[in-house]
């Protein structure tokens, strides 16, 4: 059994139908990631596995336990750390006071100030203006923010909803080989992108999502050398960078 | 070599299978669900010729249906146990023929006799002191109550294990001077029993201990039989076929109203309980247009009617007024309108600025410093906290409208023609809201309610409009006031508190928002139910405040849902369900 | 000179117990946007809960020294009101957590009705006002100027309490992970809940912290002016409310200032603008209009909080 199985996922909107039959499977220490147009359903299956949305049917089943009736606030405790789309932040919040709450759930004060530390090498930036309210930074120091709170709670599986939104190319390098560095670190990481081109490139596998459903899956080599891939999702990217 | 996923086949579930709590239990029954209901039904009919009672329970005098004899006689069917052998009866000959919808009718009639056989069971315990009243004693066995609650129960879970049909729609066409009759019986039923609710228990105002629960076991039993109608989808029929004659049904819906007087109800009491749910069903109708239409709370709405009333009372001569003249009633009803509808604007003018809750809280700010002013007699104008009493009632001529009529053999009560000046009164206002809600003006204020930014960028001028909904909805309850003070002939400050806004507001929202006979609806069995359960007078008001927090949580659209409004209270809205997470999918199971 | 401080201290006082009641409103909205006009109602309930606590559950000889009876009562009183608000949100407003904005504010209006009734039906005596044993020292002391200013002892013990309650409250918001977890559920709840924080566990604290500060005041209230009656909920609630709006909503600060505010509004209008005291209450309500017209988001509240 996989490290996340996700099996015939479906979420509705009340009569509307979101996600109508999402299966992937995320191996551990993997990237994975999940590819698709705007409004294919990636988000909401985020927001599904994170426990904000209850499934109509289907399954989810993480580290051998099926999760997906599970409230959102125990999901973390479980291992899975949801960085949402938008980086949502909280925005009066000093830097420290958001790192503090990504590591909520723990209570070894020794253990969550040598991960605040090790975010701050990890982003530097961070820890110089510690002090600061999260509302006052730039896009790409909220995204290192963002993924650095989510750190804060050890996660075993990170889950990334489009980090590289709205960022400049280089800062948006700057996330991806970060997002690299944690794999090596041994972090597996869930990737929900719309800049398929980038998230291709340093997956160990992905998955297209089109109209809510998951309909083309291989590794990230493999769909980049998909026509159909290229075709949908590429050549528009392409031509955008 | 990426692979193609192909979607998943969607597997279909056995037509009646029950899941929830008491799934296990229905799925268990299902297979002797007809059995089961006829059996029901049986018990029902059984329960209702056994005793009651094991002994004579009579409080002084009163006609028949009050006094408990009846309830030691075997086969003494009368009052709830004729209602519950006629529940019962229908039960078992629904059971048992081939009907759409069957099992939704049983379970319908299945509620009305555990509800009717609760109630009395509770009640005759209560009065009997202890269960030795539904239990053997003194050689009498006396277990009417539970076997014909039992009855009720098997009733229901029998028709729920069968599986609920959904509520057919019949589509037939008569030819339209058959409909117009069916309509006219119909209609002319409805009043009929109207006029028996009213005066079930026995006429109000008399002592009387046994009313409250002799009127309340009619509701459980009419409730019963209402649901099943509705199961049935015979109502909706006949709301398709009313729509249809539209005008016709109106007018008879109209004369119906104004032949009340002419039934059992047709007493000097209840026309003045009457003419009070009309005064405050034209006041909520106005109130309806700002909450219900343009979805703007206002939590100080008393205040108008009040305006309307101070203002009237000031110019009908009445000796404690300021002003001193005394104009006829119609250009005093004109004025008073027109005074609370400046004041509307005034109070609505906020809204230009601030929106939502906020604004529920300065209209009960302007509700408050009206209240406050009214008992300080401010300017002369109120007085105080001695009232202005004394005010004439309206005439014509030499005629008062208080006097009562005798038309050949036939005595009307008095107070008779302010009934007929309200029902007049009500069905003008309603005129004014139904054309209104179909007009621009009122589509507008609809687009507002439902999204006022996009309202506003779809080029309406939310401002005016906004504010045009409070100067409208105020001059409405200005004529309600006017017609107020004279009918009761005193105003004073207190009835003009937060709580009447509160219950104005109740009567909206239970009737249904932004509905046009809604606010009557809610206004009249606001008004009704306290004057019909005197015996919980002491407890009214914490009911009250009970029942709208149960409103809210289990019927928020109230009791005739608007088709068009969604937004506010029926949520479907897929943004909010987003935002809000699990909570409020249709699958949630926490 | 005299009778201006006079009207200041007295301002000061009844602000002050303003202020109590104005932090529950401000933390609920803050939290769920929801304004609870049940409040006022769980303010009056504490006083009624330290009462029935004097009256009937304590000899009277300890009620008869007042360093046993008040922080008897004051605790009572916070108990009781605590309790209700815990329950008032478990099933009141909790089944209406994902309904349209319209339904729990007409709730809570249900809330408030019924909790005033349930008291005035169920509590002996309380019908009509009912006296309220004092708790504190008797008396007062003159401060000499002009014609001498009195200050009631009751008094400075309501500004007190009041004041270390509410600096303690906002310690505890600012400082401690439970009021982290408070103010992120309130800026963003999803998040929150995707930070591991229970947003219902969080929703029933903040109903208990203003419920007991509520049953404080409630307590303090009757101390102060000797007699309760089931009314009081109401009227002060609605001035805590908009106290609440006055300091900015969701401010804790701000709810101080905004009570401390009304609390002078109050004295000074009664005092010196026309119509006297018989329509003070008029001006708090003006002052609110305009607050709410000219500046919804109130002295420290930032604009993103003001709700459309």
């Amino acid at each position: 059994m996989a490290f996340l199985e996700v099996r015939d996922l479906v979420v509705a909107y009340g009569a509307i139908q979101a996600v109508r039959g999402v299966s992937f499977d995320v191996e551990q220490g993997q990237i994975v990631s999940l590819i698709g147009s705007n409004g294919a359903g990636k988000t909401t299956t985020l927001r599904t596995l994170s426990g904000l949305l209850r499934p109509v049917s289907g399954t989810i089943s993480f580290d051998g336990e099926q999760i997906q009736k599970q409230p959102a606030h125990s999901i973390l405790s479980r291992g899975m750390a949801h960085s949402p789309e938008g980086r949502r932040l909280f925005a009066r919040m000093t830097v420290e006071e958001n790192l503090r709450l990504g590591a909520y759930t723990r209570k070894d004060e020794e253990g969550i100030a040598k991960d605040m530390q090790r975010v701050y090498d990890l982003f530097p930036v961070l820890g110089e203006r510690r002090g600061n309210k999260a509302g006052l930074f730039s896009g790409g120091e909220q995204q290192m923010l963002a993924i650095g709170r989510a750190l804060m709670s050890r996660p075993k599986l990170l889950m990334l909803d489009e980090p590289s939104m709205g960022l400049s190319p280089i800062m948006t390098q700057l996330i991806f080989d970060t997002v690299k560095e944690l794999r090596s670190e041994g972090t597996t990481v869930l990737l929900v992108e719309q800049n398929a081109l980038a998230a291709l490139g340093l997956s160990d596998r992905a998955y297209v999502i089109d109209l809510g459903r998951t309909t083309l899956s291989g590794t990230g080599h493999e769909l980049l050398a998909d026509p159909r891939v290229q075709e949908a999702y590429l050549g528009e990217g392409v031509g955008a960078e | 070599m990426s692979t193609t996923i192909d979607p998943p086949v969607a597997t279909t579930a056995p037509p009646v299978q029950h899941t929830g709590r008491f799934g296990a239990v229905l799925n268990a029954v299902a297979p002797f669900a007809k059995i089961g209901m006829i059996v029901g039904g049986v018990l029902s009919v059984l329960g209702a010729f056994l005793p009651w009672v094991t002994f004579v329970l009579n409080e002084g005098a009163y006609p028949e249906r009050a006094s408990l004899n009846m309830f030691v006689e075997p086969f003494g069917v009368s009052g709830f146990r004729l209602h519950i052998t006629l529940l019962g009866i229908a039960a078992i000959v629904i059971a048992l023929l081939t009907v759409p919808a069957k099992h939704r009718i049983v379970r319908g009639l299945g509620i009305g006799v555990a509800a009717v056989a609760l109630l009395n069971g509770i009640w005759i315990t209560v009065e009997g002191g202890g269960l030795g009243a539904i239990t053997a004693a003194d050689g009498t066995i006396a277990f009417g109550a539970i076997v014909a609650l039992i009855g009720g129960l098997v009733t229901v879970l029998a028709a729920t294990s069968g599986g609920l049909e959904a509520r057919p729609e019949w589509e037939w066409e008569l030819p339209w001077w058959v409909e117009w009759i069916l309509l006219l019986v119909i209609f002319a039923l409805v009043l009929l029993l109207v006029a028996e609710v009213l005066t079930s228990g026995g006429q109000g105002g008399v002592v009387n201990p046994y009313a409250g629960v002799v009127f309340l076991s009619l509701l459980a039993a009419l409730s019963g039989a209402l649901s099943a109608l509705s199961a049935s989808g015979l109502l909706t029929w006949v709301g398709v076929v009313s729509e249809r004659h539209r005008v016709f049904s109106v007018v008879v819906l109209l004369l119906c109203a104004l032949a009340l007087p002419f039934t059992g109800a047709g007493t000097e009491y209840w026309m003045t309980v009457a003419s009070n749910i009309g005064v405050y069903a034209a006041t909520a109708i106005g109130l309806n247009i700002v909450v219900g239409l343009a979805g703007l709370l206002d939590l100080g709405y008393v205040a108008f009617l009040g305006i309307g009333a101070f203002t009237a009372a000031n110019l009908s001569g009445a000796a404690a007024s300021a002003v001193g003249i005394h104009l006829p009633f119609l250009l005093v009803m004109v004025i008073s309108a027109v005074v609370a509808g400046i004041f509307g604007a005034i109070v609505g003018s906020p809204t230009l600025r601030v929106r939502g809750d906020y604004l529920a809280i300065v209209t009960l700010a302007f509700g408050e410093i009206f209240v406050r002013s009214a008992q300080n007699n401010i300017a002369g104008l109120t007085g105080g906290a001695n009232a202005i009493p004394n005010i004439p009632p309206v005439g014509v001529g030499g005629f008062q409208f208080n006097d009562s009529i005798t038309i050949g053999a036939l005595r009307l009560p008095s107070g008779v023609m302010y009934y007929v000046a309200i029902v007049l009164l009500v069905a003008f206002v309603m005129l004014v809201f139904g054309n209104l809600k179909n007009s621009r003006l009122g589509r507008a204020w609809i687009a507002i309610r439902e999204d006022e930014d996009a309202a506003s960028a779809m080029g309406i001028r939310t401002g005016p409009i906004k504010i045009l909904a409070f100067l409208i909805g105020a001059m409405l309850a200005g004529l309600a006031g006017a017609f107020f003070a004279h009918k009761t002939a005193v105003v004073a400050y207190d009835s003009f508190r937060f709580l009447e806004s509160v219950t104005l507001l109740a009567a909206v929202i239970l009737g249904g928002m932004g509905t046009i006979p809604g606010a009557v609806l809610g206004a009249s069995i606001l008004f009704v139910l306290p004057e019909k359960l005197r015996e919980f007078a002491d407890y009214r008001l914490l009911l009250f405040g009970l029942a709208l927090i149960l409103i809210m949580r289990f019927r928020p659209q109230g009791i005739i849902a608007d088709k068009h409004r969604k937004a506010e209270l029926a949520d479907d809205d897929p943004e909010d369900v987003a935002r809000e997470g699990p909570g409020a999918l249709p699958t949630e199971v926490k | 000179m005299s009778t201006f401080l006079s009207q200041i201290a007295n301002g000061l006082m009844f602000g002050s117990l303003i202020a109590l009641i104005a932090i529950g409103y401000t933390m609920v909205y803050g939290i769920i946007t929801l304004i609870n006009f049940a409040h006022g109602e769980i303010f009056m309930v504490g006083a009624y809960g330290g009462l029935a606590t004097l009256t009937y559950w304590v000899p009277t000889a300890v009620v008869a020294q007042w360093y046993f009876a008040l922080p008897i009562a004051l605790v009572a009183g916070a108990l009781v009101a605590m309790l209700v608000a815990i329950a008032m949100e478990r099933f009141a407003y909790r089944p209406l957590r994902n309904a349209p904005r319209l339904a729990p504010l007409i709730t809570a209006l249900g809330v408030s009705v019924a909790l005033q009734e349930a008291v005035r039906v169920f509590y002996p005596g309380a019908t009509a006002a009912i006296p309220f044993p004092p708790l504190f020292l008797d008396g007062a002391f003159v401060i000499p100027i002009g014609d001498g200013v009195v200050i009631r002892y009751t008094g400075v013990l309501l500004i007190v309490v009041s004041l270390a309650l509410a600096f303690a409250l906002e310690r505890f918001v600012e400082r401690t992970r439970l009021g982290r977890a408070m103010r992120a559920t309130s800026q963003d709840r999803d998040v929150a809940r995707l930070m591991g924080i229970d947003p219902d566990r969080v929703i029933v604290l903040t109903f208990a912290i203003g419920g007991a500060l509520a049953g404080v005041a409630g307590v303090l209230y009757g101390s102060y002016l000797n007699n309760i009656n089931i009314d009081m909920g109401f009227q002060n609630g609605i001035f805590a409310f908009t106290a609440a709006v006055l300091g900015g909503i969701g401010n804790i600060r701000g709810a101080v200032v905004g009570g401390l505010v009304i609390g002078l509004v109050r004295a000074l209008g009664g005092q010196y603008l026309p119509g006297g005291t018989a329509y003070d209450y008029v001006w708090i309500f003006v002052v609110l209009i305009i607050v709410l017209v000219f500046r919804p988001q109130g002295f420290f509240g930032e604009s993103e909080r003001v709700r459309a």
